[in-house]
């Protein structure tokens, strides 16, 4: 079997996970004890107006018939409106609003784990039991085991006040480009790069400046956790590598130190980071929610805990039918990750 | 790869390899392990000579000070590594990677785990050949098909573009000796190449190793704990204990007669040597001591039955068994035996070593 037929095999075995996942996901809205009627009309609920409301939605359709119809709307990427939220926008226009912000912090996020957790996992294990060593692992346990919501807030009360503390040498909120702590985004730069920087350069690239530096704090909070597992992991498997026998057989062929470490030992250290890296998706849309809470950076994850809280069902569905999809995306990627670094990974069964 | 062909080119040559009274040690927190004392061999183009002895003896520490392999805490203390009239010992690291692999190379105990599983068999033996003869592209390949039919895997040019794990456990091996042959090393050594495998592929690779010595006169370390892989493969035998050589003597001479307590030993623990079915084979009791300190006594005493009390104060030299004999070394109060044992003593604990060969 070909890489591609194998590729195209995991896409085909995960459309039941995706069915499986969203028929849960109705299951939990309709089945729960959610009423979305009295969560559209809040304090002016009177039965007529209730009974309405049901016909017009649907809502007295027997279940079964709500149940395809959910899933029909679902797979045909018709994703409905709001309901209580923003009642009349669909679900799309939220999307379009909310998703680029989690993007973009998901983005740096990912991206502080994988260019400071990995190398330093690296480092350590290559230069095991030295000081510097000791002083990496402790390190990430530290930041591992500083919990999201903590360091969040922390966070935000030692850089609103760097003014106060230093006097005024050094303020977060004036350094380089001027931003607030607490703050969503600014992405408009990003609807036509092309064009916006053709017109004028300097003034793209002071945006791009703004909009790291607005995501900076919460992508280091929000990567704070993965950073730390690399680290810890990324050291493990490099010390296995490194006194493993093809290492041995290498050096005793004359291979030199950095061929070593860069060919013979860091792509076989790679192989458990891959599943590491890619479970990271997830643990970025649970904990987006907190973050981007305390940060008021008003992603996705704000977008679908309000949605929770106040029942508005289309849109809790549509997210988790993204946040399935997401997932079972990544986990399709995660294996062709494996069958690109690790040959001994079959394309049978 | 008879006796009197080794003695002859041992008479008229230069060592290839001679190693002078190696000291490898490790430094843990609670003690200074010499896993390697004092141990003195030389090695002869064209000639195999193996090295036996219990698990933790000192074999493969052997070996990888020689390739200067060992890591910290582990260091080379004492001694001198002669190869081809240079010291290993004193080179740089630069000049230490252009002999491992190029002039000696090293086969490794366990195949299945000895190449690298993500890249393909010929990625690493082109590796070798880049490195030390500097070819690449196609040449490199053609040279790479070349080893492999040397080695005697078949369907060579398909082989070379496969990966380790679609070869079984002795076609591994005979990837992993192709690798070690590439540049035409003048010593080759085998640390346990033959234990992973099975009897057959053993009885094969050992084929193998002997074709390819006529063929390019190579010399061979051979480490094995195998008795049976010794006498099939070994011209000369050093039989090591607790970091010492406390035998050394060519390969008839040491199987017909052992001079050394502990040799006798071994070879009495091997089964089949005209048992009767109500005879017990008899073993060594107790287990190798770790040797962490300096040898004022015999570290076999405790386990040795001829021990007697100046066992216990004197450490005893690599002698030649009798004055006559200058080939074939014990190092046991008992020897030279043609002296009484008294005067031996005295000739051990005045430390005047008299060795045959040089």
């Amino acid at each position: 079997m070909s890489r591609w037929q194998y590729f195209m095999r995991r896409v085909l075995m995960s459309i039941p996970v995706v069915i499986f996942g969203t028929t849960i996901t109705f299951a939990l809205i309709r089945l729960g004890p959610l009423d979305p009627v009295s969560a559209i009309l809040g304090t002016q609920y009177n039965p007529e107006a209730a009974e309405q409301i049901r016909t017009n939605l649907g809502l007295n359709q027997p279940l079964w018939s709500q149940y395809f119809d959910f899933m029909y709307r679902l797979f045909t990427f018709n994703l409905g409106q709001s309901w209580v939220i923003a009642p009349g926008t669909t679900a799309y226009e939220l999307i379009q609003v909310y998703a680029p912000r989690t993007i973009w912090l998901g983005f740096w996020s990912v991206l502080i784990a994988l260019f400071v957790g990995i190398p330093l996992g690296f480092y350590a294990g290559l230069n095991p039991n030295t000081p510097s060593d000791y002083f990496a692992s402790f390190g990430g346990i530290v930041w591992r085991a500083m919990p999201n919501f903590w360091l969040a807030i922390m966070l935000v009360t030692a850089l609103s006040q760097t003014g106060q503390w230093t006097n005024g040498f050094f303020t977060w909120q004036s350094w380089i480009v001027k931003t607030n702590v607490v703050t969503p985004p600014t992405l408009g730069f990003f609807v036509s790069p092309l064009e916006s920087f053709m017109q004028n350069p300097g003034e793209w690239l002071n945006e791009l400046v703004r909009a790291t530096k607005q995501i900076a704090p919460a992508a280091l909070v929000l990567g704070s956790a993965s950073m730390g597992n690399e680290m810890r992991i990324g050291r493990t498997a490099v010390l296995e590598t490194i006194n493993s026998n093809y290492v041995e057989t290498a050096r005793a062929k004359g291979v030199s130190g950095r061929t070593l470490v860069w060919k013979h030992i860091f792509r076989n250290a790679l192989i458990p980071l891959v599943p590491i890296i890619t479970g990271e998706a997830f643990l970025l849309l649970g904990g987006s929610v907190f973050v981007e809470t305390v940060f008021a950076i008003n992603g996705l994850g704000w977008l679908f805990f309000n949605a929770a809280i106040n029942g508005d069902l289309p849109l809790i569905g549509t997210l988790m039918y993204i946040f399935i999809l997401i997932l079972v995306g990544t986990n399709i990627l995660q294996d062709f990750l494996y069958t690109i670094i690790d040959p001994r990974v079959g394309y049978e069964g | 790869m008879s006796t009197d062909q080794s003695t002859k080119t041992r008479a008229d040559a230069e060592p290839i390899l001679s190693v002078e009274n190696l000291r490898t040690a490790f430094y843990t927190d609670k003690e200074v392990i010499r896993a390697v004392d004092g141990v003195s061999f030389d090695i002869y183009r064209g000639e195999t000579v193996g090295i036996v002895g219990e698990s933790g003896s000192g074999k493969s520490v052997t070996a990888r000070s020689i390739m200067r392999l060992i890591d910290s805490p582990g260091r080379i203390e004492n001694g001198r590594i002669m190869f081809d009239g240079e010291d290993l010992i004193e080179k740089s690291p630069k000049q230490m990677r252009s002999i491992r692999g190029g002039s000696i190379a090293m086969v490794f105990q366990d195949p299945l785990t000895s190449l690298n599983p993500v890249y393909t068999v010929g990625n690493q033996i082109k590796e070798a050949l880049r490195l030390h003869r500097g070819l690449s592209g196609s040449k490199a390949t053609q040279e790479a098909i070349e080893l492999l039919e040397a080695v005697g895997i078949p369907d060579a040019n398909r082989r070379l573009r496969e990966y380790p794990h679609q070869f079984s456990g002795g076609m591994r091996q005979r990837a992993v000796i192709a690798m070690a042959l590439a540049c035409d090393p003048e010593l080759l050594i085998c640390d346990e190449p033959t234990t992973a495998l099975d009897v057959t592929i053993q009885a094969q690779i050992l084929e193998l190793l002997e074709e390819l010595q006529e063929e390019r006169d190579l010399a061979i370390m051979f480490i094995t704990h195998d008795m049976g892989v010794i006498a099939e493969i070994a011209d000369r035998v050093n039989v090591m204990y607790a970091g010492e050589i406390i035998e050394n003597a060519p390969v008839v001479e040491l199987f017909e007669s052992p001079k050394h307590p502990y040799t006798q030993g071994l070879l009495n623990s091997i089964p089949g040597q005209g048992l009767g079915e109500d005879d017990r084979l008899s073993t060594i009791e107790g287990d190798v001591p770790t040797p962490n300190e300096d040898p004022t006594y015999c570290r076999f005493a405790p386990r040795c039955p001829k021990a007697f009390d100046q066992c216990d104060v004197v450490h005893p030299k690599p002698m030649s068994v009798g004055s006559d004999d200058t080939e074939h070394l014990a190092a046991c109060l008992l020897y030279p035996e043609d002296i009484s044992t008294d005067e031996a003593v005295a000739i051990h604990r005045d430390g005047n070593t008299q060795r045959g060969d040089n």
